[in-house]
């Protein structure tokens, strides 16, 4: 009994820790925001890494998203004969919650467990003590401009990622639930989703926020060697995982009550 | 045991004092200090696995003694904030002993790196670079990456990217480590010309033979503390049986002969 609580305890205390950790990153990294003090080209440079490692595998999660979308409410529809609220149904979960959440997902394991890697590597070859020791602030140098780069480019992947899982959906709905595509699409714009639409990027930009400070994390303090990467690569991907979740809950609720 | 301290008037660069560290329990250094002066050369020597590099290190403010201070240019590296020790940090070059080169730019890139940080000019970047690497000599690298390089390769570049920005206070970390004998000589002779009487340099090696030629001062770390510390003739006139022992494995006695 005494030994479950101590594990619990314990579990609980590491778990504040990390929370505090990631806390300080955040703030240390939004610290060196105002004023900007980043390097420009390493700034471009993750821009371009995070754009062109993830948007082949953001368009085809969510071309199938947005078919499973239309596979799933069509089986409905043909049931209860409501054609016209297939393209209601699936763009409002694709665009409001299933689309943010499974591209985020899909970011996090690219993008993400990369960044934690590339930056458990540096720290284990010393590249990131050599920083300091040419007077460069590794969270300027190597934190912020990825910080930037996974916040944008979540946004606009996301954005991305929407019209190409109402296309996914479109053609599904045409091809297997006997809506032609035309149909489709005219509703899901009479669907007036504009709201939830924002709401979805609004949820991708702080999916990249908690994907960055979380790999960031993760890799900045990476210990023993190649297996210590390897260790921290695993970790994050969990913890960035549970931080979409999270993130996702908190972002609808405020908007919820905020859109009351 | 310590042996003396040099002239008490001598402008003191680095002080460490009580340094002290563990790793999971296991003490590595134990009260440790170190002493670098103005104009001087200091060889620290020692075995390996002594915490020669840590030592360093501590020196240069990238790892945090778990007891002890070390003062630089006159500032408690402990009592600094961030931008405090960036300045600090301005003044030194370090060698890291396994060249810690950004992989992700290639050799001029790195070499260029801390002259681009300070906002030199271009043209001047590209013409130092060249400069530098052709007395590391390995002219006309620059478009290799760092795992296109031999060790030795790889340690000449780390050694030209410490040294670019003209730092007043040098640190080696096993400068020749993998390098034939001619190259190590080279070397040793770039760190003393590299070496500025305003500054000071350190170097932590195990070709005793070769730094005989560079240092005026040294330090022998032993089990965790400084065994001995003095002049190069000061180390010869010992009769401590490690230090002789040690001297004399590494050939420094029989070069006195
Ligand atoms: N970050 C660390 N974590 C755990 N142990 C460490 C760490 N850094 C150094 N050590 C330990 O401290 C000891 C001293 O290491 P250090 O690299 O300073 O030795 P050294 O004198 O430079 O050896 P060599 O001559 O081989 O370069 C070693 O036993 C090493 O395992
Ligand atoms: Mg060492």
């Amino acid at each position: 009994m005494t030994r479950v609580v101590r594990a619990l305890g314990t579990h609980t205390l590491g778990l504040l820790e990390l929370l505090g950790a990631m806390a300080l990153l955040q703030l240390r990294i939004t610290r060196a925001l105002f004023p900007p003090r980043y390097d420009a080209r390493e700034t471009w440079r993750a821009f371009y890494k995070v754009g062109v490692k993830s948007y082949p595998i953001v368009i085809m999660t969510a071309l199938f998203t947005g078919a499973i979308m239309v596979i799933q409410s069509g089986h409905f529809v043909a049931k209860s004969g409501a054609t016209s609220f297939v393209g209601w149904a699936a763009g409002f979960a694709v665009l409001a919650e299933i689309g943010p959440i499974l591209i985020g997902l899909m970011f996090s394991g690219r993008v993400g467990a990369n960044n934690t890697a590339e930056l458990g590597t540096m720290v284990v070859t010393e590249q990131v003590d050599a920083l300091r020791a040419l007077a460069i602030e590794p969270i300027h140098y190597l934190a912020v401009p990825r910080f930037l780069a996974m916040i944008v480019m979540l946004f606009l992947l996301t954005a991305l990622g929407d019209l190409f899982a109402l296309i996914g959906g479109a053609i599904t709905a045409d091809l297997m639930v006997d809506i032609p595509m035309k149909v489709f699409l005219r509703q899901v714009f009479d669907a007036q989703l504009l709201d939830e639409y924002l709401l979805g990027l609004l949820k991708g930009s702080f999916f990249g926020m908690a994907i960055a400070v979380v790999s960031c994390h993760y890799g900045l303090t990476v210990r023993g060697g190649a297996t210590g990467v390897g260790r921290a690569v695993n970790a994050a991907v969990v913890a960035a995982a549970i931080a979409i979740f999270v993130a996702d809950f908190f972002v609808g609720v405020v908007w919820t009550v905020l859109s009351k | 045991m310590s042996v003396s301290i040099r002239d008490a008037g001598q402008e003191q660069l680095i002080v460490a004092t009580g340094l002290y560290k563990s790793f999971g329990g296991e003490p590595i250094l134990l009260d440790v200090g170190v002493e670098v002066f103005r104009g001087r050369i200091l060889g620290i020597i020692g075995p390996g696995g002594v915490g020669k590099s840590l030592l360093m290190k501590m020196l240069a403010g990238l790892v945090e003694p778990d007891a002890g201070d070390v003062t630089v240019l006159g500032q408690s590296l402990q009592s600094l904030n961030a931008s405090g020790l960036a300045r600090v940090r301005d003044r030194m070059g370090f060698l890291f002993q396994n060249y810690a080169l950004f992989d992700f730019m290639d050799v001029g890139q790195n070499i260029a790196f801390p002259l681009e940080q300070m906002g030199v000019p271009k043209a001047e970047i590209t013409r130092r670079v060249a400069e530098r690497l052709a007395e590391v000599e390995l002219p006309g690298i620059e478009r290799l990456f760092p795992n296109e390089l031999a060790g030795g390769l790889k340690k000449r570049v780390a050694l030209a990217r410490a040294t670019i920005a003209g730092a007043p206070i040098l640190l080696y970390d096993d400068p020749t480590a993998g390098l034939d004998p001619v190259t190590s000589s080279k070397i040793f002779e770039l760190i003393r010309r590299l070496h500025r009487p305003d500054g000071a340099t350190v170097i932590v090696g195990h070709d005793i033979d070769r730094m005989v030629a560079v240092c005026d001062e040294w330090l022998l770390l032993h089990e965790g503390a400084v065994l001995f510390r003095g002049t190069t003739e000061e180390g010869r006139a010992s009769s401590h049986e490690v230090l002789k022992t040690f001297f004399m494995e590494t050939g420094m006695l029989g070069a006195a002969a």
